[in-house]
């Protein structure tokens, strides 16, 4: 994938989206294959991998008894990038005036807000979203369509969802899964995701 | 250790002391673990004489082991529960900074315990000082703790990814720190009271450090295969 590419991985429950996802994100050891995230050969070299990745799961990993200031502290000094931008990213998520809250004390919606921020802080080459859009309140869905649409071009981004209809209008590229194996991969150009899902039913089934 | 794994080390050791002081779930919970253990050897074996002074270096650190068991068991909760280490693991963090970081917090905790266990094995066990020498104690201390959090970590980590972890833990962790509870026994005995055998005391101090660094080594050869997969 180049810089401003956008894959969709579609698949049903079990097909093997998120661990491909987790592959991606060098949290999962292949058995078999090559693995090159970011141009470095992985497992050997993840750690230079790391540095480009943001990932972003079902939880927003971050830690409920810090403060959200705090969180952010600790990810800018893992990722080496200065803490000077955390006032900004807090208030781009809606979330400067509750920087010093725990994140125990946020709604879903704001968690996955300051799961976010997160990644905004650290710049990421490569955006690895598995279904992101779950448990984020409007807010939090708008700022991630910005992500992934006019602020798409100096990343590439590989968005697993159930949600056919996001996911082809959103990405460049489709790939639907079904029981670890890729069963269609094609560029998303030229389809229409309502027609699409017709497709994918038959492709599951 | 580059400028970077230093600030990385420190961003996840304060994380650690943080959320330590912010919910008082570990150190506290060790304290007084700790105490109440004291407790039940004061009360099994009575008040304290000069039959009872050259035990207390062995109870303090049987009961000092007991406790780690309890800190190590609580050290990954956090991460754990709060769904945290895969964001830990994602970023670009060497798996030994992870590990050393982990190391001195529970470290940091077994110190805490020590604070208040150390004079409570004077008051109940020691007829007479404790020790003439807190310097010399700091140091087998620090020692018997530096292998602790080492060991502590890697088997905590470990058995992060254990369904029966409440049992593996103290199955692998406790009979590898009983060098490490022999030894500091030995060297606080040493010290203890009117003894000054300083010739024993760097002996088993001595031990105390090569073990510590044996582990380091294992564990630096071990630890990045712990979380693949």
């Amino acid at each position: 994938m180049s810089e401003g590419a956008a894959l969709a991985v579609l698949g049903p429950n079990g097909a093997g989206k998120t661990t491909l996802l987790r592959m991606m994100a060098t949290l999962l050891r292949p058995d078999a294959g090559e693995l090159r995230v970011a141009g470095h050969e992985c497992p050997e070299h993840a750690d230079r991998a790391r540095a480009l990745i943001g990932y972003l799961a079902h939880d927003p990993l971050v830690y409920l008894d810090l403060t959200a200031w705090q969180n952010l502290e600790l990810f800018a000094d893992l990722y080496g990038v200065p803490r000077g931008g955390i006032g900004d990213v807090l208030e781009r998520v809606g979330l400067l005036a509750r920087a010093y809250d725990r994140p125990r004390t946020f709604s879903r919606g704001m968690m996955q807000r300051l799961g976010l921020a997160r990644l905004l802080l650290t710049d990421p080459r490569l955006l690895l979203l598995d279904e992101p859009y779950g448990g984020l309140d409007a807010r939090g869905a708008e700022l991630l369509d910005a992500l992934l649409g006019a602020e798409r071009a100096t990343r590439a981004v590989v968005l697993v969802t159930h949600d056919v209809e996001r996911g082809v209008a959103l990405a460049d590229r489709v790939m639907v899964l079904r029981a670890g194996r890729a069963v269609l991969d094609e560029a998303a150009a030229g389809l229409d995701p309502s027609a699409f899902r017709e497709r994918y039913e038959a492709l599951v089934r | 250790m580059s400028v970077r794994a230093a600030r990385q080390f420190r961003a996840l050791l304060v994380k650690d002391l943080r959320l330590e002081l912010q919910t008082r779930e570990t150190a506290v919970a060790m304290v007084l673990f700790a105490v109440a253990a004291m407790v039940i050897f004061q009360f099994a074996i009575g008040t304290r004489t000069d039959e009872t002074t050259p035990f207390a270096g062995g109870i303090l650190w049987a009961t000092l082991a007991l406790t780690a068991v309890l800190g190590v068991g609580r050290s990954y909760v956090p991460e754990r529960e709060q769904g945290v280490l895969d964001g830990l693991l994602v970023a670009p963090v060497s798996r030994m900074t992870l590990l050393v970081s982990k190391a001195v917090a529970i470290a940091s905790y077994m110190l805490a315990v020590e604070v208040v266990a150390v004079p409570l094995a004077g008051i109940f066990f020691v007829e007479g000082p404790f020790f003439a020498d807190l310097g010399l104690l700091l140091v087998v201390c620090l020692l018997a703790n530096a292998g602790i959090g080492i060991l502590g970590a890697l088997f905590g980590s470990m058995s992060l990814f254990s369904r029966a972890r409440e049992l593996v833990l103290p199955v692998l962790f406790l009979p590898s720190i009983v060098p490490v509870v022999i030894a500091a026994a030995g060297a606080t005995h040493a010290i203890a009271g009117v003894s000054n055998d300083m010739a024993e005391y760097r002996g088993f101090c001595l031990f105390l450090g090569i073990y510590a660094l044996v582990f380091g080594l294992v564990a630096y050869a071990t630890y990045p295969y712990v979380f693949d997969d």
